[in-house]
């Protein structure tokens, strides 16, 4: 029997989610959220809204609460950020928490890859970037590098040309954003942010 | 090499005009069904006894016709609706309803009034729309007209014309005498190699004369067609001054003008349903006896050996329906996000749709001062960024009125979508302002509604390229495996117009009856 997420049993669930594979039915609130990522939040590349289930929840709240300050989502070359922007500026500090617990708890089919780049070149600029976000692209929480497997390729390709080009990871309160906008000096062109975006989903969660 | 047009050069010219007029018209009538002129009812076997069941996902206009359909035919049909409303982009506000922008989340604040709605999505149906029209007849949905084209509305560019607004009679009449006028010489010089026939070059001189309304000689000083400054009743009638040829070409106002009225589309007169264009919607939630289950939205669409599974969400519960048949008139660009497992090539098809964006703006205003203005519905139009003022057609003469304020197409949604629904409010007035006097201070409320940002909708206006109508239209148009039907406005060739969602519905429904009828020749039933 699946179930209706509110916010007593979303907390349960985050720990019970792991063994459950049952879709979870957003609260009302949420189904907007359903509308651009689609069913169990599984990716629309037409909309351009990424894959987002079973995303970690710590990262779910930051990011939203990120757009929501407009620390991400406004700058004028960000056309999808800035679409994401009202969605979270719409939502209460509590409702973001709820939202990040239903994010974690959706579970969809393992996208497939759209962008062609060299795996192999790829994988030795991945050694960087495996400190903060694992080796398997597991993420590393403590580090506050999020998973990037399972994410969509055409996405992180997307987010990595932001970080680059100053479209994302400028503002001065979005301490982690300005991180990763650092460390995208070891990803300078196109061609090696393809690369390394081919391997990152050719790992196995 | 001579510069001149000559005689052989002028008829040819014409000659291929008048063909291209025939060779569209022999095109229109090769269809293997009539698609343009008078289009007959459909005449669908009725199932019976055979208890065929159909699912329909989206409460559009092409879903609910096809369950209007179907249901007269003897199919049991469920009809399933994502929003919290039925109808689609078919949205006329009136007071206290929701408009549920994703993010911005209005309430309609119009006084409660049956002349205070705005028609948020469709509002013109001309008279070549035969579908609609058929149905408005058969379910007795009343009509009125509804100006679209109107001589004494306003064009108005920042740019030229010191920004003030020009009556689009002065600007047609102007245009019109400036163009005849250099007709008129190019033909009395007679430099063709070939000069003119007397008889030829006479009828073309009162051709270029009456059709810019010249002086003797050949010379545009002004029309009455232009309106009159002064006088025409008790005194004589002054004509307004012509505009300077120069300024006229240069306002850029005749790249919409001569497009926007003179399309069939778009041309005088139209219609609206008196009321509101959801009276549409209305007739047919009327007449359906199905199950219309709303806020219910799907989660799976899945072709099985004998028919489609479909899984949605309703009450906090998910839902499975197993139906024989399925028509789908969700928006193109949801389906990637829905699990399926229709064929490869029909679901690239889906995913190759673009979707498009249009947003309006209505205001109710306090006082009907257009019609001080001389205005009577029908549209001004600007270069500012709202685009157009439509004045409506109803409630003449009333206190108060609601017009369109705004109606944006496509890349410049855009900046629209990023102000707060007060925020455009107030750009509309501001750009009103410079059109009509007072404008602004006349706006009692208003809504913006951005289709590319309403929920469960995200676009309006499905975009083809050529190049994918040509790999998948016609794939779109069939069923997938013979099962799972797509539909609406965006499987057409009218895009964003009832008229295409109905034409859809239809095209859809006759496959299915084709299918069906070989089935039960093959049964022996029938």
């Amino acid at each position: 029997m699946m179930r209706r997420l509110s916010v007593c049993t979303a907390i349960l669930l985050i720990s019970t989610m792991a063994a459950a594979e049952e879709p979870i039915i957003p609260a009302d609130e949420f189904v907007y959220c359903t509308v651009c990522h689609g069913v169990q939040l599984m990716g629309n590349e037409v909309l351009g809204a990424p894959r987002i289930s079973g995303m970690d929840s710590y990262y779910v709240e930051r990011q939203l609460r990120s757009f929501k300050e407009g620390w991400r989502g406004t700058h004028a070359q960000d056309a999808t950020g800035r679409e994401m922007h009202p969605m979270a500026s719409a939502l209460t500090d509590g409702q973001i928490g709820e939202a990040a617990a239903f994010v974690e708890a959706t579970r969809s089919e393992a996208p497939v890859s759209t962008v062609i780049g060299d795996k192999a070149a790829g994988e030795m600029f991945y050694g960087t970037c495996s400190a903060c976000h694992g080796t398997a692209g597991e993420g590393n929480r403590e580090l506050n590098g999020p998973p990037l497997a399972g994410r969509n390729d055409w996405y992180l390709v997307r987010q990595l040309q932001n970080f680059r080009d100053g479209v994302r990871g400028t503002h001065p309160q979005d301490v982690y954003g300005q991180q990763m906008a650092a460390a995208m000096m070891i990803l300078s062109d196109d061609a090696a942010i393809n690369d390394v975006v081919a391997y990152i989903v050719s790992l196995d969660l | 090499m001579n510069q001149n047009l000559t005689r052989r050069q002028l008829l040819a010219m014409v000659g291929a005009a008048g063909g291209a007029t025939a060779i569209y018209q022999t095109g229109m009538a090769m269809g293997v069904m009539a698609d343009t002129g008078a289009v007959a009812r459909l005449d669908l076997k009725n199932v019976g006894a055979s208890k065929k069941n159909v699912v329909v996902l989206g409460a559009g206009l092409s879903g609910l016709a096809v369950a209007y359909e179907l249901e007269r035919a003897g199919y049991d049909v469920s009809i399933i609706e994502a929003s919290h409303r039925v109808g689609g982009r078919s949205l006329t506000l009136r007071s206290g309803d929701i408009v549920d922008e994703m993010g911005n989340r209005q309430v309609c604040e119009f006084d409660d009034h049956p002349e205070m709605f705005f028609n948020a999505g469709p509002a013109r149906i001309p008279g070549h729309h035969r579908r609609v029209l058929n149905y408005c007849k058969e379910l007795k949905v009343p009509l009125i007209i509804k100006g679209n084209f109107a001589r004494n509305a306003w064009m108005q560019d920042n740019d030229h014309f010191d920004g003030k607004p020009v009556r689009v009679g002065h600007y047609v009449a102007d245009a019109r005498g400036f163009l005849s006028e250099l007709l008129y010489k190019a033909i009395d010089l007679n430099r063709f190699d070939q000069p003119l026939s007397a008889e030829d070059r006479e009828r073309l001189l009162q051709f270029a004369t009456t059709f810019g309304d010249l002086r003797p000689g050949g010379s545009y000083a002004g029309s009455s067609r232009a309106g009159y400054d002064e006088g025409g009743f008790l005194r004589p009638a002054v004509s307004r001054e012509p505009k300077s040829f120069e300024a006229l070409l240069n306002s850029n106002f005749w790249r919409r003008m001569f497009d926007g009225s003179e399309r069939p589309d778009w041309g005088d007169p139209l219609m609206e349903v008196d009321g509101g264009m959801d009276g549409i919607v209305k007739a047919f939630v009327r007449e359906i006896a199905s199950p219309i289950r709303t806020n219910a939205q799907v989660q799976s669409i899945n072709l099985t050996s004998s028919g489609v599974d479909v899984v949605y969400n309703y009450k906090g519960a998910p839902q499975k329906i197993s139906a024989d048949y399925c028509f789908n008139c969700i928006p193109t660009h949801f389906m990637p996000g829905i699990p399926n497992n229709l064929p490869k090539d029909y679901r690239e098809g889906l995913a190759a749709l673009i979707p498009g964006n249009f947003m309006k703006i209505g205001l109710q205003m306090k006082k009907r001062f257009w019609e001080e203005e001389g205005i009577f519905g029908g549209a001004t139009n600007t270069t500012q960024p709202i685009n157009a003022i439509w004045y409506p057609s109803h409630g003449i003469h009333g206190d108060k009125g609601v017009v369109l304020g705004a109606y944006v197409l496509f890349d410049r949604v855009k900046e629209w979508d990023r102000l707060s629904p007060k925020e455009r409010i107030r750009l509309a007035g501001e750009c009103g302002d410079r059109i009509h006097e007072g404008y602004s201070g006349y706006i009692e409320s208003g809504v913006s509604i951005p289709w590319g940002r309403m929920n469960h909708m995200m676009g309006c206006g499905t975009q083809w390229t050529d190049d994918v109508r040509e790999r998948y239209f016609k794939l779109l148009q069939q069923p997938a495996g013979g099962r799972h039907f797509m539909i609406g406005d965006q499987i057409s060739y009218h895009s964003s117009w009832q008229e295409g969602a109905f034409a859809s519905a239809e095209n859809a429904l006759l496959e299915l009856d084709q299918r069906v009828r070989a089935e039960s020749s093959q049964t022996g039933m029938g």
